[in-house]
């Protein structure tokens, strides 16, 4: 036996207001079977409104691994969400917009309690934040669902992906699964206040590595486009 | 009787009330004096106030179902050891082991649920209950690494927050508990006073400074001549006329109380040195989280409920089983 490993939740000694906005946030017994619930609640919304399907799910690897996906609609986090399984369901972290997600109170505990969102402050990440993101994804065998355009798309077509996903991943044995999610900008465009129902299908493809990528502003711009260009390859011919 | 009457009968629970709220009072005048001759540092008054704050929120939610009644004080017992676990678990990393919380969460539960419904047999059986089942929860996951680690934490958190502190519960079941149990949550805090301030007016070497390098061996000497002292002579009025009425046994309560209490402290410092965390929580303004406002307690309340119960036994004139009914 080796000595012993005490290892204090990483958000000990916040208070609870920043506590749910911490990058450090890890749930207890309640924090999980509320985001359990949650999930429940969600797979069984995403079957009944969007017949929800999944092709390449062996592609999967075991968590830690980064899922990227092009980004149309608030269903995209959810869909992906529904369509993971067993401990990488449960380790998922949708990294979500801060102004969006995190302002109030009561969404920052929604965010935290039911989708299990971390929060990404658009333009003022600090490089303090992607070195414990990263830290924690390696460290806690975490699953991260990143939408690289960085924001919705307005008319449903696939904008450039910005680099900043990169710094996760870059020089790192963590793989990045690139998924194509169809569907989600006819169920619920930007424009719209709520949803409609609509069929889904999420198309997941190899995982990529870039684990000899450097870790630097080019192989940031590098991961990007390997990950923009996998991403593209799963979409659906146009049709014609 | 009157609801008033019941909660107020014992001369001994009016005398501790209004002792608490004088010395509160007491308190709030000299902070103000402090503060109007600008005698203490803005920081250090701050550090007052703020401490002061904290006990004005808690001492009621302390007394007050001490003075409601059995359930309220069970019930307050439940909200405290599952806080202070939630605490602990958070601290020392058992909080990644859901299976293993929410065993400890049941067994807190059930504890405090004996208690309730006076039932001695089950309250005693749920301590080897629980651990077995803790020993056997984790089995499952086959992932041997770290199994004595996750286990003995588990099996410490129950033993503390929920098997120990459930005595406290288990005392109101004695129909005349008010004044007792007022007693010994007030003489714990006084514990911790008493050592503060000899170890300020004393001074000399310390007690154990890689533990608590704040604590002083004339300190914990003068908490236990001071705690002592006011325990056995307050006991004695409580205890008139039992079996527990007796010098030596009342100082042996109060010097319990006091070393239980210290002890207490101690053991948390120790897990806080362990972990290399200063405070369990922030919930408490200037005093850090639950426990580390209640540790005291932890050790005192099993030691104290045996004693006692060794020589005049609990609510033995009252009814048992409410709830499951049975033989009893």
């Amino acid at each position: 036996m080796t000595g012993w490993k005490l290892k204090p939740a990483r958000d000990l000694g916040l208070p609870p207001a920043e506590r749910l906005r911490s990058h450090g946030r890890e749930a207890g017994l309640v924090g999980t079977l509320l985001q359990g619930s949650w999930r429940r609640l969600v797979r069984l919304y995403m079957a009944a409104m969007h017949r929800l399907t999944v092709s390449g799910r062996e592609n999967l690897p075991a968590p830690p691994f980064v899922i990227v996906a092009n980004h149309a609609s608030h269903l995209d986090a959810l869909a992906v969400g529904a369509a993971l399984r067993g401990p990488a369901a449960r380790r998922a972290h949708a990294l979500a917009a801060g102004d969006t997600f995190f302002t109030s109170h009561a969404m920052a505990a929604f965010a935290a309690y039911a989708i299990n969102a971390l929060p990404v402050w658009r333009r003022r990440t600090r490089p303090k934040d992607l070195v414990t993101l990263r830290a924690r994804l390696e460290e806690d065998g975490l699953v991260f669902i990143l939408f690289p355009e960085g924001t919705r798309s307005r008319d449903g077509s696939m904008a450039a992906f910005q680099p900043g996903l990169g710094a996760f991943v870059a020089g790192s044995a963590v793989p990045v699964v690139p998924c194509w999610l169809e569907g989600a900008h006819e169920a619920w465009p930007p424009q719209r206040r709520w949803p409609r129902p609509g069929r889904l299908h999420l198309h997941i493809g190899p995982p990529l590595t870039f684990a000899d990528t450097p870790q630097d502003r080019e192989g940031w711009t590098q991961v990007a486009q390997r990950c923009e260009a996998a991403v593209r390859a799963l979409a659906p011919p146009p049709a014609s | 009787m009157s609801g008033w009457d019941i909660a107020f009968g014992h001369p001994v629970t009016r005398g501790l009330v209004a002792a608490t709220l004088g010395i509160l009072a007491l308190a709030a005048a000299v902070i103000g004096a402090l503060s109007a001759t600008g005698r203490a540092t803005p920081a250090f008054r701050r550090e007052l106030w703020l401490r002061l704050g904290s006990w004005a929120v808690l001492l009621p939610l302390i007394m007050g179902p001490i003075l409601l009644g059995r359930e309220w004080v069970i019930g307050a017992v439940t909200l405290l050891g599952l806080a202070c676990l939630r605490e602990y678990d958070r601290a020392t990393g058992l909080f990644r082991e859901y299976a293993l919380v929410a065993v400890v969460v049941l067994g807190v539960v059930l504890v405090n649920f004996a208690a309730l419904d006076h039932w001695y047999g089950f309250f005693v059986a749920l301590w080897p209950l629980t651990v077995t089942v803790i020993a056997i929860a984790s089995i499952p996951l086959d992932r041997p690494s770290g199994y004595i680690q996750r286990t003995g934490l588990a099996i410490f958190g129950y033993m503390l927050f929920g098997a120990g502190l459930a005595h406290l519960g288990y005392m109101a079941n004695e129909p005349g508990y008010r004044p007792l149990l007022l007693l010994l949550v007030l003489a714990v805090g006084l514990n911790d006073v008493a050592a503060f301030t000899s170890g300020k007016l004393i001074g000399g070497p310390k007690l154990l400074p890689a533990t608590s390098p704040n604590k002083t061996i004339s300190g914990a000497l003068g908490a236990l001549v001071c705690t002592t002292t006011v325990v056995a002579f307050v006991a004695g009025m409580i205890f008139e006329g039992t079996p527990m009425d007796s010098t030596w046994k009342l100082v042996l309560l109060g010097a319990l109380v006091s070393i239980g209490g210290q002890a207490g402290d101690l053991m948390l410092s120790s897990i806080k040195r362990d972990i290399g965390i200063k405070d369990m929580g922030v919930l408490l303004p200037g005093h850090g989280g639950i426990l580390d406002r209640f540790n005291s307690l932890l050790l005192v309340a099993p030691a104290a409920f045996h004693l006692i119960g060794y020589f005049n036994g609990w609510g033995l004139s009252a009814p048992t089983r409410l709830m499951t009914g049975g033989a009893g």
